[in-house]
């Protein structure tokens, strides 16, 4: 144990110290904060600045139909639409009405303030034309007053559906990335041992699978902590854009099981990974015999893309057990609509019998092939 | 340390053909052959690196274990570190790996890196690093943790002379501390000036082994060398043995010549410059038995 963590140990010193780490961190970390605030960015304003040229009859009506909808309005009053026009063309104010009769701006007014507008104008008109026609505004309001109708689910779904998938599909591309990453480190680390031949050093001293555990533990940290800076920098972007309040509830229970699905995925595709890795002595041929692992990653990571659009689909339903597609298309179902718990205990047993089951074969291939150096070495010559 | 009958086939080649060897507690053995004639796959077998088809290694006497291997110093023919992790760090790396502390690994570092002329460059990376320099860091690898035996390969390739004799300085250290220390060389005036024994193996098989002296006083080794000034050509046709004679010089092979029978010869020819029995160099016997 003490050999794996001293081995770990080094993994951790050496590749935290390289630049290709620290950029990746902060690459992820502003990639995924900038993923976060983007709703906002294109949900565009949420406060105006309206200019009243005569009459500011429209000013209550429209304040209540902006609070509404959530949108601070605010009111300057101009003495005439020459004045108007300049402040509009000076991107003072972004639109200015004028005695009640017309709308300005600069352009086409902005959507959610033109309905806003429109719905204030109606109104000061509505009540102006009823006591005109010598009805009592009061009780006509009364009489046209209705409950709304109530909204229902009739699927687990849960929240704001637009957020809900935003958010699973920020953690299919975290994952994706990161068990890529993670996973190409941990095979190129094994050819740079065996091609240097600094394997033949080392299991002087320790055994094949101590070195094999150090080293996938030691780069699990490192991706772990990178997911931490990921989770950290796309919840504070999320909070100073004051997106987290719609997010689903149980966010925590969420990024706990994500964090949870990235070891598991990260354990079975990084053993793979080592034993890939040490059929080949040279960095270039690390792509090549990696193919059939990141083959397999992308398909799992389409299928939860896939998964994302239809959460509560057959496909998302069904491969959501089965690994190691479960590794992420169990946590983009777990944030987008509910999951029995049945449903996540066959996922999870089943995930870790296949991780058990890559671990004993991964161990194998990495044991016979690792002090073989020389031309790549044929699956078949070490599964026997 | 000891092998036994150690065979060892790749595909169809035999590349040890039962290579036995021993070497005791503070005996320095040095091991020569031909390019190809099995050091370094007998070294590599003894290390557990590769395994063997028959045959067994022995450390006091019984079957080695990973356990004692640990304990061993080890530089292989590929030398291998990891490129990029400072120097001390590298050390001191390797020695926690073979079980030292902390301290005790940084301590080793420290006074290594003083004795092999390395101390200023303890911070950098290795690969910044000559090759020679590169191969002393190596060397302190093998050497950190304090074996119970060292396996070098071919460890004075690639260095100075300064550096040879500070590693054979080394290296006798281990060994006046009762070390049983094997090397691999081709440079073989440098294995008999070093050695207490020497193994000479050629095509997989061992083919003279023993203290060095021994193997160049083997009988039927030595030779009687004889210059002779203003000698006529032919005096030596008639003497009882097998004669080569280059610029005036004859040696005679011969194991047992009367000695005294061709000294005779020689006075009567003329002037006897030398005569005395010589011992072969090591590279003559190699020579001879790789042939
Ligand atoms: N991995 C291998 N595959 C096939 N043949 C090999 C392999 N390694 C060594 N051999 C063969 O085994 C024989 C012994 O090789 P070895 O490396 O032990 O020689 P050596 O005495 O160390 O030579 P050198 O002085 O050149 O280092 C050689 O004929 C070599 O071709
Ligand atoms: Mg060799």
């Amino acid at each position: 144990m003490n050999d794996i963590l001293l081995v770990a140990r080094r993994e951790i010193g050496v590749r935290a110290r390289t630049k290709g780490f620290l950029i990746s961190l902060a690459v992820s970390a502003v990639l995924v904060a900038a993923l976060a605030m983007l709703p906002k960015l294109f949900a565009g304003n949420d406060s105006y600045d309206v200019g009243l040229v005569g009459s500011d009859s429209l000013r209550t009506a429209a304040t209540t139909a902006a609070t509404a909808q959530k949108v601070d309005l605010s009111f300057t009053p101009l003495p005439d639409e020459a004045a108007a026009r300049t402040a509009l063309l000076a991107g003072d104010i972004d639109a200015a009405v004028l005695d009640g009769r017309a709308l300005l701006a600069d352009g086409a007014v902005d959507r959610r303030l033109g309905v806003i507008l429109q719905a204030g104008h109606t109104s000061v008109k509505t009540q102006e034309q009823l006591r005109a026609a010598g009805l009592d505004p009061a009780k006509v309001t009364e009489a046209m007053r209705v409950a709304p109708l109530t909204e229902q689910s009739v699927s687990p779904l849960r929240g704001d559906s637009s957020v809900r998938s935003g958010f699973a599909m920020l953690i299919v591309f975290v994952l994706f990335f990161l068990l890529m990453s993670s996973v190409t480190a941990v095979a190129m680390g094994v050819v740079e041992e065996k091609g240097s031949r600094i394997v033949e050093l080392i299991l002087t001293s320790i055994r094949p699978w101590q070195l094999l555990a150090g080293k996938i533990l030691g780069l699990g940290v490192l991706g772990l902590v990178n997911l931490g800076v990921i989770i950290v920098a796309g919840l504070s972007a999320g909070v100073a854009t004051g997106l987290t309040a719609d997010l689903p509830d149980g966010v925590a229970g969420i990024v706990a099981g994500a964090v949870v699905w990235f070891l598991l995925g990260y354990a079975f595709f990084a053993v793979l990974a080592a034993g890939f890795g040490s059929l080949v002595s040279r960095q270039e041929e690390v792509g090549g015999v990696l193919t059939p692992l990141t083959t397999l990653l992308m398909a799992v990571y389409l299928v939860a893309f896939y998964a994302v659009a239809e959460p509560t689909g057959p496909l998302a339903r069904v491969l959501s057990l089965v690994p190691p597609f479960s590794s992420m298309v169990m946590p983009v179902r777990m944030a987008a609509t509910e999951v029995q718990l049945w449903e996540l205990a066959v996922a999870a047993v089943a995930m870790l019998a296949a991780v058990a089951a890559v671990l004993a074969a991964g161990a194998r291939i990495y044991r016979r092939a690792v002090l073989r150096t020389g031309a790549r070495i044929r699956l078949t010559e070490v599964l026997r | 340390m000891e092998t036994r009958a150690l065979h060892k086939r790749y595909g169809d080649k035999e590349a040890l053909r039962g290579v036995g060897l021993a070497v005791r507690p503070g005996e320095m053995f040095g091991f020569v052959g031909a390019n190809g004639a099995g050091k370094t796959t007998t070294m590599r077998i003894v290390m557990g690196v590769l395994e063997a088809d028959s045959g067994e290694v022995l450390w006091q006497g019984r079957p080695m274990t990973f356990e004692d291997r640990r304990g061993f110093g080890y530089m292989p023919e590929e030398r291998g570190l990891y490129q990029k992790m400072r120097v001390a760090e590298q050390i001191e790396y390797f020695g926690r790996l073979h079980g030292m502390s902390p301290a005790a690994a940084r301590t080793a570092t420290h006074d290594l890196l003083e004795r092999l002329g390395l101390s200023e460059r303890a911070g950098d990376p290795i690969e910044a690093l000559s090759l020679g320099n590169q191969q002393r860091v190596q060397l302190a690898v093998a050497l950190v943790h304090d074996p119970t035996l060292l396996i070098l390969d071919e460890p004075f390739s690639g260095l100075d002379p300064i550096a040879v004799d500070t590693l054979a300085g080394v290296l006798a250290e281990r060994r006046a501390a009762g070390v049983p220390v094997i090397f691999s060389s081709h440079q073989l005036d440098l294995v008999e000036q070093m050695c207490d024994s020497v193994g000479i193996i050629s095509a997989g098989r061992m083919v003279a082994a023993g203290p060095v002296d021994e193997v160049r006083a083997r009988e039927g080794r030595r030779q009687l060398k004889v210059v002779v000034r203003g000698a006529g050509p032919g005096w030596a046709d008639d003497l009882p043995a097998e004669i080569t004679h280059q610029n005036g010089v004859h040696v005679l092979r011969a194991a047992e010549a009367d000695d005294q029978a061709i000294l005779r010869a020689a006075m009567s020819a003329g002037t006897v410059e030398h005569f005395g029995w010589e011992q072969p160099t090591l590279t003559e016997i190699f020579r001879e038995a790789v042939a």
